[in-house]
């Protein structure tokens, strides 16, 4: 009973044995069941998706390493980001190149970095640019120290770290 | 004599260029930084040169106020109408900055001195980082590109 149900019939011996290429036997009604794969539409969408991630790759990001609280803020004019020494601020906490510094210490860490750049390019001449990463949310208050630093350590450029809009 | 025509139709070979692709878009996609960052500069003043050297130049001071509200003071800036030097902007309905009337004076104060290029913000303690990022942008996007922040 269960044999001559359709469930029961398996390709190869069902109805479609005839039209299978897996039946020897069914030459009469044999059709070619590979098709050709339009490839040229595969290759246009794959070469318009590798250009669009070509145009939109960015190494900005890798300069500076956002903490998941912090949202940096929104600006529609803004200058290339650069790699210059990144003075953080994240829980309340100041960071000079990922190395926490207290408010008070962030003059002496900055002059440190001075008289390093110093002793590494005698001759050269001190550019005073630095990265202030922060949150949105900041207070002037707790920012006044580090603009504060870094004018009292020479570094007149100070650049703030935004998202394009 | 005729010349064997040669067959110049040839297919090509597509697998090793979809292979390519593929591993180019897989490569992207894992490396791809979708933020975008960019820089607000500040030019602070480092240093002594007398002021008496220093070549006068139209300068803005903006002192922002603990509610929203705005104090434009124009200085070494002659041709602006006595109107424009000094005046306040008030907060808008929503407590932030009003920002269209703000963009109405800077165009004003642009036209009347082209050479205006100098803005120094003054923030007050509680006012956080992001208005004063706003404000600079509202002062580039009005031609002013020297902005300077003045420490507390």
């Amino acid at each position: 009973m269960m044999n001559q149900s359709v469930l029961g019939q398996s390709t190869l011996t069902g109805q479609l044995a005839s039209g299978s290429l897996l039946n020897p036997k069914g030459h009469e009604h044999k059709r070619n069941m590979a098709s050709d794969l339009l490839l040229t539409a595969l290759v246009d969408a794959f070469s318009i998706l590798v250009i669009f991630l070509l145009m939109s790759f960015s190494s900005t990001g890798d300069l500076l390493s956002i903490g998941k609280d912090t949202e940096l803020p929104k600006a529609a004019l803004t200058e290339l980001l650069e790699r210059n020494p990144v003075v953080k601020v994240e829980e309340g906490q100041i960071y000079l190149e990922d190395k926490t510094v207290s408010g008070d210490g962030l003059v002496a860490a900055l002059l440190e970095l001075r008289q390093k750049f110093s002793a590494e390019r005698s001759g050269a001449e001190f550019p005073g640019i630095v990265t202030v990463q922060a949150d949105r949310r900041v207070k002037y208050e707790f920012l006044n120290q580090i603009v504060l630093a870094c004018a009292h350590a020479g570094f007149s450029d100070i650049r703030f770290a935004v998202l394009a809009k | 004599m005729r010349k064997p025509t040669k067959h110049l139709d040839f297919e090509l070979n597509l697998v090793p260029f979809i292979d390519l692709l593929s591993v180019c878009i897989c490569f992207l996609l894992l490396t791809a930084v979708w933020l975008n960052i960019g820089t607000m500069n500040v030019k602070q003043a480092v240093g002594g040169q007398p002021a008496a050297e220093t070549e006068k130049k139209p300068i803005i001071w903006v002192f922002m106020g603990e509610k929203g509200d705005l104090t434009l003071e124009a200085k070494d800036a002659s041709r602006l109408p006595a109107g424009l030097r000094k005046l306040t902007i008030a907060a808008g309905s929503d407590g932030a900055v009003n920002a269209e009337q703000f963009d109405q004076v800077m165009a004003k104060m642009k036209e009347s001195e082209p050479d205006l290029r100098t803005a120094l913000i003054q923030p007050k303690a509680q006012t956080s980082y992001e208005t004063i990022i706003d404000l600079m942008d509202r002062f580039k996007k009005a031609g002013l590109n020297d902005l300077g922040v003045v420490p507390l």
